[in-house]
């Protein structure tokens, strides 16, 4: 097997994944639906006025994540979880090589998320009166978010669905590893909206980077012992 | 460690030097001045206990490390006894650092870096065992667990040292941070305290740590299933 | 693809104090058919999951030997084929679109020509190719199963019950294409049932 074809396999891993969830739809409808009734919740018993103004940058960057947050574990386990329950994970294992796997479920979840942004981020501005000055620069933390949160998610679902495959599980091991990466996001996503220079994120978005970047290469080390028995 | 006497000589050491320890924390070191009280005195078993958390987070990830490469029981033995101790000595020092905060600034609480540093630790080795709780088979357990540290161990460096840049700012400046870090002159004979019990609590973190170990060691060899 | 032989020496597993698998010892030659016979709970499918690297052995070992001398663990999957009753395909895809996918996983390029004609041959009517296969039945799934296992042609083949789910065509076109197949690979067939019995060059009893 030659390293051209590498691309080639985990792109038909995350064909397989796209297709079977346009088909089913179970996590889209999971994590959209979580964030939804989080988002209304929220919404309605705050709201834009409830906030004192000088709390507002605070609460509102933190509130936006915790939404995300939340939705993204009620969903971003079932990639590998569905592939123990149906007994399609060993089908997988004796066909395509570990890293094609990681590779190709890493992508889906991440376009999961960027879904779920595409999809809470613009309605909570507008539910929440959250007026955002530098628009650039949080695309630029919602994405690189996305690709940090993605990575960390992925390799848990991995081991979690190799034990357990609860959804609490999930969250229980997810949450101490996140934590940094939330207070980054939480931080940057403020600066994004105090300033429209896009200088402002830096630090944060200088954070996100490496710790998204250290557990990528970490979990290419790991999968294989997580997947194989 | 194979003489029984020496184990045992050592054993009495140990338990003289703790107790040397405890009656300097309370009469040898003097008052710090600026603190309420006596209170100052729970730094001596304050830092120890957070340093041996950190301690047995490193033996943990050297064993994990170890066991993903070579498979050896032995090597999940030693990850697991380790990760024991880390959950018992982060507990006690979030607990006395909580109580030492609410003594001095009425508030069991700040938010300071280095308390949610070692309260996230505490999450993690919590984690590690419900994680292990939850795989009966035992090699899966070891290398899932192991995998786990390694990731956790991964990420603990961006919490400890760059969130602080961004998040420190914000933040009002403690006098003492949770692990002791002292901003103000430190008294030699507080120094001498203060050192004295950390190596007391090193040696009883090993002491612990090899006993879990000789008792697991005993029960493969038991099975039968050691590889040496 | 070359050939590959399996050779496997004292193999044994054990979950905690259960003894799964008692130790044995085998080899898989190229152009043999290996039938793995016993009672059930005697670890058959233990030990051909210990021969495809799904599994490791508690003792003894496994070694791959290819024409460039022995395979690292890692790339055993590529020589390999397998189908078993705890192995599934995705039921959200259709037939094509399934083994389009193995294929593809593989390395290799397969067209809808071939590949339906792989299902034919297994007995699929190419009406039935284009539906998902949640909506198969048990017997459809499993030829399904075993085309995925061979769309390859692996040099190392392992079937834990073969037949299962199938009706006497099924079996008759299982049959053929083992026959097909065993002139290159080397194959291991995990089995109670007496009319795959009869395809062993050699045979492995296990015992509780």
């Amino acid at each position: 097997m030659r390293a051209s074809t590498l691309l080639s396999e985990i792109l038909a891993v995350l064909a397989k994944e796209l297709t079977a969830e346009l088909r089913s739809r179970v996590a889209l409808n999971a994590i959209g639906l979580f964030g939804l009734t989080t988002l209304i919740a929220v919404a309605y018993q705050i709201g834009p006025y409830q906030i004192q103004e000088q709390d507002r940058p605070h609460l509102l960057s933190a509130l936006l994540w915790i939404i995300l947050f939340f939705a993204a574990t009620s969903g971003l386990s079932r990639v590998f979880v569905k592939e123990e329950d149906a007994h399609t994970a060993k089908t997988l294992r004796l066909a395509a090589r570990p890293i094609a796997v990681l590779g190709g479920k890493y992508l889906f979840n991440l376009i999961l998320l960027l879904a779920l942004d595409a999809l809470i981020v613009p309605l909570y501005c507008a539910l929440m009166g959250y007026a955002v000055r530098g628009v650039g620069g949080l695309l630029l933390v919602l994405v690189t978010g996305a690709v940090a949160l993605a990575a960390t998610t992925t390799i848990v679902a991995a081991i979690i669905a190799r034990a357990s495959g609860s959804t609490t599980l999930f969250a229980i091991l997810s949450v101490p590893l996140v934590l940094p990466l939330l207070v980054m996001l939480i931080q940057g996503t403020r600066a994004a909206a105090a300033s429209s220079e896009l200088a402002a994120v830096l630090p944060a978005l200088q954070g996100i980077v490496s710790l998204g970047g250290a557990v990528m290469i970490v979990s290419v080390y790991l999968f294989p012992a997580v997947w194989h028995d | 460690m194979t003489d029984n006497r020496t184990r045992a000589l050592l054993h009495w050491v140990l338990g003289g030097w703790v107790l040397l320890v405890i009656l300097a924390a309370f009469f040898y070191a003097p008052s710090a001045t600026g603190f309420k009280g006596e209170s100052a005195r729970i730094v001596f078993f304050h830092v120890p206990q957070a340093w041996v958390a950190v301690l047995a987070f490193c033996v943990n990830l050297v064993a994990s490390v170890r066991y993903l490469r070579k498979r050896n029981p032995l090597d999940d033995v030693r990850a697991a006894a380790a990760a024991r101790l880390g959950l018992v000595f982060s507990v006690l020092a979030t607990v006395t650092g909580s109580i030492f905060a609410n003594v001095m600034w009425n508030s069991f609480w700040n938010w300071d870096p280095r308390e949610v540093s070692i309260a996230v630790l505490l999450l993690i080795y919590a984690a590690y065992f419900a994680l292990r709780e939850a795989i009966p088979d035992e090699e899966r357990r070891a290398s899932l667990s192991a995998a786990y540290a390694v990731l956790a161990f991964v990420t603990m460096p961006f919490l400890v040292f760059v969130v602080p840049r961004i998040y420190w700012s914000l933040h009002p400046d403690t006098i003492i941070g949770a692990t002791g870090k002292l901003k103000l002159q430190m008294e030699s004979r507080m120094l001498q305290t203060l050192l004295g019990s950390l190596v007391g609590f090193t040696g009883l973190f090993f002491w612990l740590y090899t006993l879990d170990v000789r008792l697991a060691r005993v029960r493969l060899a038991r099975r039968g299933r050691e590889e040496a | 693809m070359s050939g590959v032989s399996v050779e496997f020496k004292r193999v044994g597993k054990r979950f905690g104090d259960r003894t799964v698998l008692a130790a044995v010892s085998g080899t898989l030659l190229p152009g043999q058919v290996l039938v793995v016979a016993g009672p059930n709970g005697a670890g058959k499918s233990t030990l051909l999951n210990i021969l495809a690297g799904v599994l490791r052995p508690s003792r003894g070992e496994v070694v791959y030997r290819g024409s460039d001398g022995p395979v690292p663990r890692a790339h055993w999957f590529e020589h390999l084929g397998m189908a078993s009753p705890d192995m599934a395909v995705y039921e959200e895809l259709t037939a094509l679109e399934n083994l389009h996918l193995f294929a593809r996983l593989r390395g290799l390029h397969r067209s809808d020509a071939d590949l339906g004609a792989l299902l034919e041959e297994l007995g699929l009517g190419s009406r039935e190719h284009s539906r998902l296969v949640g909506t198969y039945s048990s017997g459809m799934k499993q030829r399904v199963k075993l085309a995925q296992a061979v769309l390859h042609v692996p040099a190392v083949l392992l079937l834990d019950e073969p037949s299962s789910n199938l009706d006497g065509a099924g079996h008759e076109a299982t049959a053929g294409l083992v026959a097909r197949l065993r002139e290159r690979a080397a194959v291991a067939v995990a089995t109670n049932d007496p009319r795959e019995i009869t395809w062993a060059d050699a045979r492995i009893d296990l015992a509780l």
